[in-house]
């Protein structure tokens, strides 16, 4: 081993002792080919992600690793990636808008099937006090519909909304029930 | 014999068994015998760093001492369920499929048991056709084990389509991923009988379904039995939603319709991937480079991860649809699914669990 790269496994060591860190996602993060472990190390410095949010990053990264054959140091410097950790701002959001990514990369067609849905919910234009919900992650085919009533005649009013908008919450089902392009 | 084994455990009390003699006799000679006095020791042994694929090659034979009929495991009220019902004739596989769910059911036993008491099983049968003797009955062997690996070794399908042909309420099926068909070219099934087969594309199967017989030559197998007057069914479940899975599957069911005509499948059934976390986390241990089990799963409100629900539906539809315009009706089920998932990809909600199992037994239209 280098000098170089023991400096920098050293201070992996003392990032993941800092965090406490489990065991096993510094060992994985150690078993990461070299130049994969330093970015990520430059990375979980600038950013200051959290313990949770290591754990996390290495999960999501090595996912995405083996799924589309690719090294974590390329994920971690694609476009996507590398615009977050050189824009401004504070490194907390910094660090919350890298998992996002990370996510949206890990889930590429959920984050667009999502997108769509939440598009066509906000279309419907339904006033204060009625919502549509999406199943959590778009994990079961069904819709819920929230009304928050505190008189009798809002729930004529709510029951009115959607009726007149019943098609278009038709559609809405369908696209759930994946009857659009995922 | 198709598939390695290390060694051979055979129940002190089961040593005349018919089993035991027929599997003695066919073994080849570089495997040991070892007889020892309780087989459940032998089942639960972990041996090696990988104590679930050593135990594939340590093949147990051994009384079983709970009923062999039971109702499907995967069953459960808050799906559209088949009907099926479980005869387990043995627990493990020689095969080693990436997904399988053996690896989280079957982890703290691990040895390939077989049951040498098998003959047993066809008293339950008898019992259960006289106490309904109306009803139709489909009862598959391979839910914890696949029906037809080693049974060249075992013979145990020649005393099955025997028993099975002569009674008119039962089917058998013999759910499979090999081409391990020899036995049953020689028998009569008299329509009792249809020999299943999952399949996956051809990107599934290397990546994933390590040591079957290839997509190509089970479809082959299942034309050959097909023609020996074996009924034949399609399991396209795991359905894994990988980047080219519409193509891949779609695909698929044309390359079974080029060799099974349509009116010639009795069924064919879909289910999506499905894992719970312990599963997947037992799966990804020992297979962390396959790529097949980190698609965009998310997990469902029956607490196992699977592809997010329009994806998942839309992979269905695809298939029925395929299936849908090959000029027959091919009945055609989901598994682990709700009645509102059948009613998106079918059109309409399925019959009860019992009405649907005697149709499929009966290969009447599910509709």
């Amino acid at each position: 081993m280098t000098r170089v790269a023991s400096n920098r496994d050293d201070a992996i060591r003392a990032l993941a002792a800092a965090r406490h860190l489990p065991d096993s996602h510094r060992e994985r993060w150690l078993a990461l080919e070299r130049r994969s472990r330093g970015a990520f190390l430059e990375l979980a410095e600038s950013l200051r992600l959290r313990t949770g949010q290591i754990v996390i990053a290495l999960d999501l990264l090595g996912e995405i690793a083996v799924r589309e054959n690719k090294s974590a140091a390329d994920i971690l410097t694609s476009p996507a990636l590398a615009r977050i950790a050189q824009r401004a701002g504070s490194a907390p959001s910094r660090a919350r808008a890298f998992i996002e990514a990370l996510r949206a990369l890990r889930f590429p067609r959920l984050g667009e099937a999502t997108a769509r849905l939440e598009d066509a919910i906000g279309e419907l234009r339904l006033p204060r006090g009625i919502s549509i919900v999406l199943p959590r992650e778009l994990g079961s085919d069904v819709l819920t519909i929230k009304f928050e009533l505190s008189r009798a005649s809002d729930l004529d009013r709510a029951m009115g909304v959607v009726t007149e908008r019943r098609a278009a919450i038709a559609r809405i089902l369908a696209m759930l029930g994946g009857s659009d392009e995922v | 014999m198709k598939f390695d084994l290390d060694a051979v455990f055979i129940e002190q009390g089961e040593r005349e068994s018919a089993l035991a003699r027929r599997v003695v006799a066919a073994l080849p000679e570089r495997v040991p015998v070892e007889y020892i006095a309780d087989g459940r020791e032998a089942a639960r042994a972990r041996v090696g760093a990988d104590p679930f694929d050593a135990g594939k090659r340590r093949m147990v034979l051994m009384r079983r001492r709970a009923p062999f009929l039971m109702s499907c495991p995967a069953g459960s009220a808050r799906f559209a369920c088949c009907g099926y019902l479980v005869m387990v004739l043995a627990s493990n596989c020689p095969m080693d499929c990436s997904y399988c769910f053996l690896q989280e059911f079957v982890a703290d036993n691990p040895g390939f048991q077989v049951f040498s008491n098998y003959a047993d099983s066809f008293d339950e049968l008898e019992r259960m056709i006289h106490s309904t003797p109306e009803r139709h009955f489909r009862i598959g062997t391979g839910e914890l084990a696949d029906s037809l690996a080693f049974d060249t070794l075992t013979g145990l399908t020649r005393d099955l389509v025997g028993f099975f042909a002569a009674r008119d309420t039962l089917t058998l099926e013999l759910k499979t991923k090999t081409d391990e068909i020899e036995n049953l070219l020689a028998l009569d099934p008299r329509g009792r009988v249809l020999v299943s087969w999952t399949l996956s594309p051809e990107k599934v199967w290397r990546t994933c379904e390590h040591r079957t017989a290839s997509p190509a030559a089970r479809i082959a197998a299942a034309r050959r039995v097909m023609d020996a007057g074996y009924r034949v069914a399609f399991h396209f479940d795991p359905m894994i939603a990988y980047d080219g899975a519409e193509h891949d599957y779609a695909e698929l069911i044309d390359n079974v319709l080029d060799v099974i005509p349509a009116a010639q499948i009795g069924f064919f059934s879909i289910g999506g991937l499905r894992m719970t976390p312990a599963l997947r986390a037992a799966a990804r241990r020992r297979w962390p480079a396959d790529p097949m089990l980190l698609g965009e799963d998310v997990l469902a409100n029956d607490g196992r991860l699977r592809a997010f629900t329009p994806l998942r539906l839309k992979l269905y539809r695809i298939l029925a649809e395929r299936f849908a315009r090959a000029g027959a009706k091919v009945p055609g089920y989901l598994c682990m699914e709700s009645a509102s998932v059948h009613e998106r990809v079918f059109g309409v909600a399925p019959a009860n669990p019992a009405a649907t199992g005697e149709r499929l037994a009966l290969g009447q239209d599910l509709r």
